[in-house]
């Protein structure tokens, strides 16, 4: 009884929005646990936790991943962005004012992974077509919208980092 | 002069909520808070013979267990009435009733030593036979699940758990004179809600007594008032903080169990505990929505006019009354209002069954009700000849109508959106076009019969593999009625920089509650939209407020927040007029200035009025109060037992249109196009309007194609998002919107408004059936619709 409680646990370093963490986990915690419970990083959401909804999304070297199937200590040695390293110097990302001004937040529980989301696919394809984009989001639940105003933020952040540039600091992560 | 109303004002928390910034309860962790873990009833129907708590409780870092017999014997529900009082535990007593149903709880430093415990809990049971089929559970001798009974229940029928009924007009002379009699029964699916928050809740009772809750609901004072009753506390003595809420639908404004047990562990520990719903432990044992089955009899005159109906409804309300009495009135209510009929003979049966309690789920009882009223209407116009439009047009509620309870139909634009939403869609060419069906049953193989498909799967004999259909279907709903808190009330009061602060005690759940309101005070006032700050959602710092459900807020609470901000106008007014030396009614608001209508340049700042009225009235500042309750001059809501009484103030219409593409080698249906003609009163955000109605689109297509949960006594067959198959972004439909304002609130009744947030899940739903229909011949009956092959 006494085993089964001792946990193996190990220091990790992990690298978040451009800061430096050193962080005891135990080796079977995910990602989104670590960021969540220890970090306090909450902006990443455990809707389902288990990798159907998309709400935990972060960057990981420019790709989305789902913090909730991943294990902390895969992730060292990464890039990982979370929704609160996106808005640099208080001016939010060109992606994160286009939600806020298209109507695509709501409840905004899925707004952070779906906001990285739309972020990870600009930095493969700068100007997706609208099936590109709903093929991208496919994997991020929203119950709140019926995606209609995500899929126009989305359209509307293209014209955004045309005008602004893609190599904005806000978007490139 | 309208500034802010009316305009597509972005909402105020979009970037709380776009940075992560906004926090739910699921995000709070406090220092030292322990994990709560529900230990739940592996049997659908069972006597507790004994409880064993003292493993558990032995076990290292188990801080709490507990069971029933802590729990005071108090019970509580949705309704609670002396015709249907409460009557589920907190935490199950003597008798389970549904798999899943709560029997202990336990407080541990983590969550693993929280399920060590559970499973150390040990439970005796006594079996007893389940029934899970509502027409199996009427049966004399089906199990009995609750002892009491009905004193008005005529029919040999066991286990109902409500009845609701209700007759007007001659209904046996509407038969006798009918030129077409049609009789159908359509079923409507268990689904569910998927809020992408979890249902969580964080307690902590402090050193003082009090109880501090952090919950994901749908209104604060409703929530409170259930926790003082279930935990023998004072109401003042328990705080419900604010808190962003990851929407609802409906879903959370119930009492759950685990936010009683959240509560009561904190109270035992003294520290906090923060209780997570696993997303299959909600699949498979909270609320869902309710299935239902209509029997509907119509009959109607030779050009299509409904004569009477005989409606009878058997809703499935689970092992306890949740709201499930309240549905069967709610489907009364929304048989009578889009349609005019004289006659009607009305039964609502809720049944008790085996199976997890039923809770509102947007719309309530509307998509049951007008997907089978819709779904007949055209059945009825294609035997009579008619074209889907003028059947509606002829029937549709008008302005001056009086409901049969006694309501007044006050302003009315069913009519005009029908006419808009078939013009704009160009309907009847449309449908007539398309028309497959013969009014036969068809099931796909007969269609494929009349098809070649080739591989490309464009051209088969008559018009290839992919059919495209388009239907209508129309509905109404309430704006807010009687059921506590009843009423809201507001405080706006002004800072020294002239900038104002609005108190209220909503909850914006997602429907942007507090934009609506910060666009009512700044309009009121002159101000900006940045000027105002909400304050909301907190059952000490703001006043009592009707909560995020029944389609009330906008019109309750907007209208409380706005008899506020009009009286701190007369008040900032009155010291502008001492100051300036005219008469407050020659004075205007504006960017935080008070002018002289005839003399703009001749004016004061807020500020200086402000600081004058405090000093004039020896250091009293400016507070306005205001409040709101509709049907002002009705003591309480209607009856659920026979319908009668007021129901609401004020009702919302809308027609909408679907157009539909099916695959009739798969039975795939995809919804192209939704177009919503909605007189929802004035829009006051009319981005916040289009928000409501995509979603309720996309609710709508889900219950249509593919949403259900898959039951087997009483356990649920698919929990999770991977195998509850909810529209994802690649189904969107496409959707447009048509105001239809009537002449009432184009006089400056802005703040009349209307509901918008639940009324745009039925019209949809019987309009997407019906353009499958037009565009197989395939008549669902059944939901989701499963198109044979």
């Amino acid at each position: 009884m006494k085993d089964k409680r001792k946990k193996s646990k190990r220091i990790i370093h992990l690298h978040i929005n451009g800061m430096d963490y050193d962080v005891l986990v135990e080796h079977r915690e995910t990602l989104l646990e670590v960021l969540r419970g220890k970090l306090l990083l909450t902006g990443a959401k455990d809707a389902c936790n288990q990798g159907e909804c998309g709400a935990c999304t972060v960057l990981m070297d420019g790709r989305s991943v789902l913090a909730c199937l991943m294990l902390a200590i895969d992730a060292q040695g990464k890039d990982i962005t979370t929704i609160e390293g996106l808005a640099k110097n208080g001016r939010l990302s060109p992606v994160q004012e286009s939600f806020v001004e298209s109507g695509a937040i709501q409840c905004g529980f899925c707004s952070p992974g779906m906001i990285l989301t739309a972020t990870a696919l600009f930095m493969e394809k700068p100007q997706p077509s609208r099936d590109e984009i709903k093929k991208a989001i496919e994997g991020n639940i929203c119950r709140c919208t019926g995606y209609n105003k995500i899929i126009d933020a989305i359209e509307g952040a293209a014209e955004k980092i045309r005008s602004r540039g893609f190599s904005d600091d806000n978007v490139d992560r | 002069m309208t500034t802010l109303i009316g305009k597509r004002v972005y909402r105020i928390d979009g970037p709380h909520k776009a940075t992560g910034e906004a926090r739910y309860t699921t995000d709070i962790f406090l220092p030292g808070m322990l994990c709560a873990k529900i230990l739940r009833s592996p049997l659908p129907h069972a006597r507790i013979v004994s409880i064993d708590t003292s493993k558990a409780e032995r076990i290292p870092g188990v801080k709490a267990v507990i069971t029933g017999k802590d729990a005071w014997g108090v019970r509580h529900g949705f309704v609670e009435t002396p015709r249907y009082p409460a009557d589920q535990y907190c935490l199950a007593n003597d008798r389970v009733r549904y798999i899943g149903e709560e029997v202990a709880a336990v407080a541990a430093i983590d969550e693993d030593t929280a399920l060590e415990a559970l499973d150390a809990i040990r439970v005796d049971y006594e079996e007893i036979p389940p029934v899970f089929d509502i027409f199996e559970a009427i049966k004399p001798d089906a199990p009995e699940i609750h002892t009491s009974e009905l004193p008005d229940l005529i029919e040999p029928y066991k286990n109902v758990g409500g009845r609701c009924a209700n007759t007007f007009g001659d209904p046996e002379k509407a038969f006798r004179d009918a030129y077409l009699i049609r009789n159908d029964r359509f079923e409507s699916q268990l689904r569910t809600h998927c809020y992408l928050e979890p249902q969580t809740t964080v307690a902590h009772f402090d050193k003082s007594g009090r109880l501090h809750i952090w919950t994901s609901g749908m209104g604060v004072f409703r929530k409170r008032m259930h926790l003082a009753k279930t935990l023998n506390m004072p109401s003042s003595r328990i705080r419900v903080h604010k808190i962003w809420v990851g929407g609802a639908f409906g879903g959370k404004i119930d009492l759950f169990s685990h936010e009683f047990c959240t509560s009561l562990l904190s109270i035992r520990t003294g520290s906090p505990i923060k209780y997570v719903a696993e997303r299959d432990e909600i699949f498979s044992y909270f609320r869902h929505g309710q299935p239902m089955v209509v029997d509907l009899e119509t009959a109607v005159s030779r050009d299509g006019t409904i004569l009477g109906q005989r409606v009878r409804c058997y809703n499935s309300c689970g092992a306890y009354r949740g709201s499930g009495v309240v549905c069967i009135f709610l489907c009364w209510g929304f048989i009578i209002l889009p349609y005019r009929i004289p006659a009607l003979d009305y039964i609502g049966y809720s049944i008790y069954t085996n199976n997890p309690v039923r809770a509102p789920q947007r719309g309530h009882g509307a998509p049951q009700i007008r997907f089978a009223v819709e779904s007949q209407m055209d059945m009825i116009a294609e035997e009579l000849g008619i074209d889907p439009i003028d059947i509606r047009l002829r029937n549709a509620r008008m302005k001056g109508d009086i409901l049969p309870n006694g309501d007044t139909i006050k302003n009315a634009g069913l009519i005009e959106c029908i006419k808009e939403a078939a013009e704009k869609t160009g309907f009847r060419d449309r449908y007539r076009g398309q028309k497959t069906g013969d009014g036969r049953q068809g099931s796909l193989s007969e269609i494929q019969k009349n098809v070649s498909i080739n591989s490309h799967g464009s051209h088969g004999k008559e018009r290839g593999r992919f059919r495209q259909g388009i239907g209508i279907g129309v509905s109404g709903y309430f704006t807010g009625t009687l059921i506590y808190p009843n009423s809201s009330a507001a405080i706006v009061q002004f800072n020294d920089d002239g900038t104002v602060r609005c108190l209220t005690g909503a909850l914006d759940i997602g429907q942007g509650a507090e934009t609506i309101l910060t666009q009512i005070v700044a309009e009121e006032l002159g101000v900006n939209i940045e000027d105002v700050e909400i304050i909301a959602g907190d059952t000490d710092t703001t006043p009592v407020d009707i909560g995020s459900w029944i389609s009330g807020l906008t019109y309750v609470t907007g209208n409380a927040v706005k008899k506020a901000a009009e009286d701190a106008r007369r008040q900032i007014l009155a010291a502008a007029s001492a100051e300036l030396g005219v008469d407050a009614e020659r004075l205007a608001l504006k960017e935080k200035k008070i002018f002289i209508k005839d003399m703009p340049e001749k004016g004061i700042s807020f500020s200086r009025a402000i600081a004058r009225y405090i000093y004039e009235n020896r250091g009293n500042p400016i507070i306005g109060r205001g409040f709101f309750r509709g049907l002002r001059d009705t003591e309480i809501g209607p009856s659920l037992k026979n319908a009668k009484g007021s129901w609401s103030d004020s009702y919302a219409f809308d027609a909408q249109v679907a157009e539909v593409e099916v695959d009739i080698t798969t039975g795939k249906i995809r919804v192209l196009r939704a177009t919503t003609a909605h007189d929802c009163g004035f829009p006051i955000n009319p981005l916040l309007v289009e928000g409501q109605i995509d979603g309720q689109v996309s609710m709508a297509t889900g219950q249509a194609v593919s949403e259900e949960i898959m039951m087997e006594n009483g356990i649920t067959l698919n929990p999770s998002f991977l195998e509850y198959k909810l529209p994802l972004a690649t189904e969107m439909v496409e959707n447009s919107y048509i105001d239809i304002i009537t002449e009432e609130y184009k006089k400056n009744h802005h703040f009349h408004t209307k509901e918008v947030g639940e009324g745009y899940v039925s019209g949809i739903l019987a309009a997407i059936a019906n353009a499958v229909y037009n565009a197989t011949g395939y008549r669902a009956k059944r939901l989701p619709i499963r198109i044979k092959i």
